[in-house]
């Protein structure tokens, strides 16, 4: 069988396959699914909508459980969470074949589809994201001080909102790996357990690490506010890491191979496990131990990691997924029974 | 020739979930001579505009795939060793060892594109046949990798998806679809699920009286509409097996794993919020 065959009359896309196959029953080593048309628009909002999300949360434990020393972990958060969450529909709406056609997300609710429940998800949190910001707008003073929006604003049960809106945020940062593990793509549809777990993670450390860049760029907190985020951060990192071996093991070797070979597994090992998780994990250990270490710099420094750690998670699941899809041999060892 | 195939579970062979009054394909590889009049009639009727034009070195296939304007594909497998890895030097009993087989979209009874359509486009049909409404497609383009048999597309014309309808159009003025209607041998019939079924284990049965062990029917609860599908409305009688004609041997029903999928994000949503609370209280 030749390997580095070429479809070259496709329009579908002509790029090389990733993954070769060694197996000898096939149809010419062509694909037997077809696989997701998404991009970097969809990546994009994947990592956002997972700040967006993960600020939220944050936001809200913060104010239940923080204490007047987290005020401004409150109050980054619930900025964080709109300000990430706004590009997103735009972002979806873009990636579709007639973005005009959009709103028909809207004209049913299917519970089996994990696109429709976060596509409902997702506008149901946008309104909860809308009203936190603005009601952290008016006790921030934006509004003046004895205005009606203001006085209405600050009538409003913040932390009952904080809770129904955490729900849903919890929601939007999972479903993403849901929406991926239910289809017929091997390498995701294996892990189906996994995945939802595994965004989820990656959407609170992403966030964790969002807030603390910002509270650190406008140098405006103190040393103890931003160790309680690292901490999460680092549980969160952990987490993640225990996550993605466990899905990597767990795919064995055949729908493994995006994640063994090629650039993608460079990106994978380097980019994700590396820089995204070990390093941060390293210097977030470094100032947790080391009292006298550039606390604010190594913070700045491992959630600037932490981020681009998540962007990259998020690149390479979508794309190893679709080199996945790409290989017939990894949808037969799917779809054959022992 | 006989090859095994791999049946894991005997019972479910021709056990069906077709609903009553549920029409679909019989496509029998047996009587195919690979003509591709199903394809030609599939683009004539529909107004499908032409694939990009080419050679691919496979066989006779210059199709290549199921796509967007593409609904029937004629697969072209040229076995030159048989099963025992020898170059065959006598011919098979019933039929060369060159298998020709024209693909279809399955009009799965529990099918994963239209469970996974967000707007509702994609809908299941008074026949039972799975068919995207045009008109409210925003090609989104999730029912193309949740299908597992590789069978909707994107169209790089219009951007929405689209597939096989079972000639929707057809069927509803009393017609037969257009494939089965052009098939010069009645390897593609068109009919009552239940009915073809019967015809097709019948079918088999007379195959292997004749020395052709190797054929069954890809589509029924044994092998083909595993996984929570449930069957395939149009369904085949194949002699070798499935990954041969690429098709996956048990596919699953994507959208069954959603439940527990969304129970295990909410398990690791309450850990996280339990560490949210023990790492930020004050």
């Amino acid at each position: 069988m030749d390997i580095s065959y070429k479809r070259q009359w496709e329009t579908r896309g002509s790029r090389r396959r990733a993954v070769p196959a060694e197996a000898p029953t096939s149809y010419y080593n062509l694909p037997v699914i077809h696989k997701a048309h998404w991009g970097w628009l969809v990546i994009i909002y994947f990592f956002l909508g997972g700040i967006s999300a993960g600020s939220y949360v944050i936001a809200t434990v913060a104010d239940l459980f923080g204490g007047p020393d987290a005020r401004r972990i409150r109050q980054v958060g619930r900025y964080l969470a709109l300000g990430a969450l706004l590009p997103s529909p735009v972002l979806l709406i873009l990636d579709l074949g007639r973005p005009e056609r959009f709103y028909r997300m809207l004209r049913v609710l299917k519970l089996r589809s994990p696109m429709s429940v976060g596509t409902w998800g997702l506008t149901i949190f946008g309104g909860f994201c809308g009203l936190s910001a603005l009601i952290q707008t008016a006790e921030d003073g934006l509004f003046g001080s004895f205005t009606l929006p203001r006085r209405f604003l600050l009538a409003l049960p913040s932390k009952p909102i904080g809770v129904l809106g955490t729900l849903f945020g919890f929601l939007v940062g999972g479903y993403t790996g849901v929406l991926l593990a239910a289809t017929a793509v091997p390498l995701w549809a294996k892990n189906y357990l996994l995945l939802g777990p595994l965004f989820l993670t990656s959407a609170m450390s992403t966030a964790s690490a969002a807030i603390v860049l910002v509270l650190v760029s406008i140098r405006s907190t103190s040393h103890r506010t931003l160790k309680r985020l690292e901490r999460l951060d680092l549980i969160a990192i952990v987490l993640e890491l225990v996550l993605l071996l466990a899905a990597k093991a767990n795919l064995g070797p055949i729908i493994a191979r995006p994640l063994q070979v090629g650039k993608l597994a460079r990106v994978y090992r380097w980019g994700v496990l590396g820089a995204g998780i070990t390093l941060p994990l390293t210097l977030l250990s470094v100032t947790m131990l080391w009292r006298k270490a550039p606390a604010r710099l190594l913070g700045a420094l491992s959630s600037l990691l932490v981020l681009v750690g998540g962007l990259l998670l998020r690149y390479v699941m979508v794309e190893a997924g679709h080199a996945s899809a790409d290989d017939p041999q990894a949808t037969f060892a799917f779809a054959r029974k022992p | 020739m006989s090859a095994t195939i791999p049946l894991i579970d005997k019972t479910m062979v021709g056990q069906h979930g077709a609903r009553p009054g549920a029409m679909g394909f019989l496509t029998d590889t047996t009587l195919c001579i690979g003509c591709k009049a199903c394809e030609v009639a599939c683009k004539q009727w529909n107004q499908l505009p032409m694939d990009n034009f080419g050679f691919t070195g496979h066989s006779y296939d210059n199709t290549g795939d199921l796509a967007a304007a593409t609904w029937r594909h004629v697969v072209f497998v040229e076995q030159i060793s048989d099963s025992t890895g020898q170059r065959a030097t006598a011919m098979a009993p019933f039929q060369s060892n060159w298998l020709m087989m024209s693909d279809v979209c399955k009009h799965c009874v529990n099918a994963g594109c239209l469970e996974a359509c967000p707007t509702g486009a994609i809908i299941r049909t008074e026949f039972d046949t799975v068919v995207i409404q045009q008109d409210i497609c925003n090609g989104c383009g999730y029912c193309i990798p949740a299908c597992p048999y590789g069978v909707p597309e994107l169209s790089a014309t219009d951007h929405q998806a689209h597939k096989c309808t079972l000639c929707y159009d057809r069927l509803d003025s009393g017609l037969e679809p257009a494939c089965a209607k052009a098939c010069p041998t009645d390897s593609i019939q068109f009919g009552p699920v239940t009915a073809l079924m019967e015809h097709a284990q019948t079918r088999v049965a007379d195959l292997q009286s004749r020395g052709v062990d190797s054929a069954y029917i890809y589509g029924d609860r044994a092998i083909g509409g595993t996984g929570g599908i449930d069957g395939n409305n149009a369904f085949f009688i194949l002699t070798a097996e499935p990954e041969v004609y690429n098709l996956p041997a048990y596919p699953e029903l994507p959208q069954d794993k959603v439940g527990r999928a969304f129970l295990t994000t909410f398990g690791a949503a309450l850990a996280l919020g339990v560490a949210a609370v023990v790492a930020l209280r004050g």
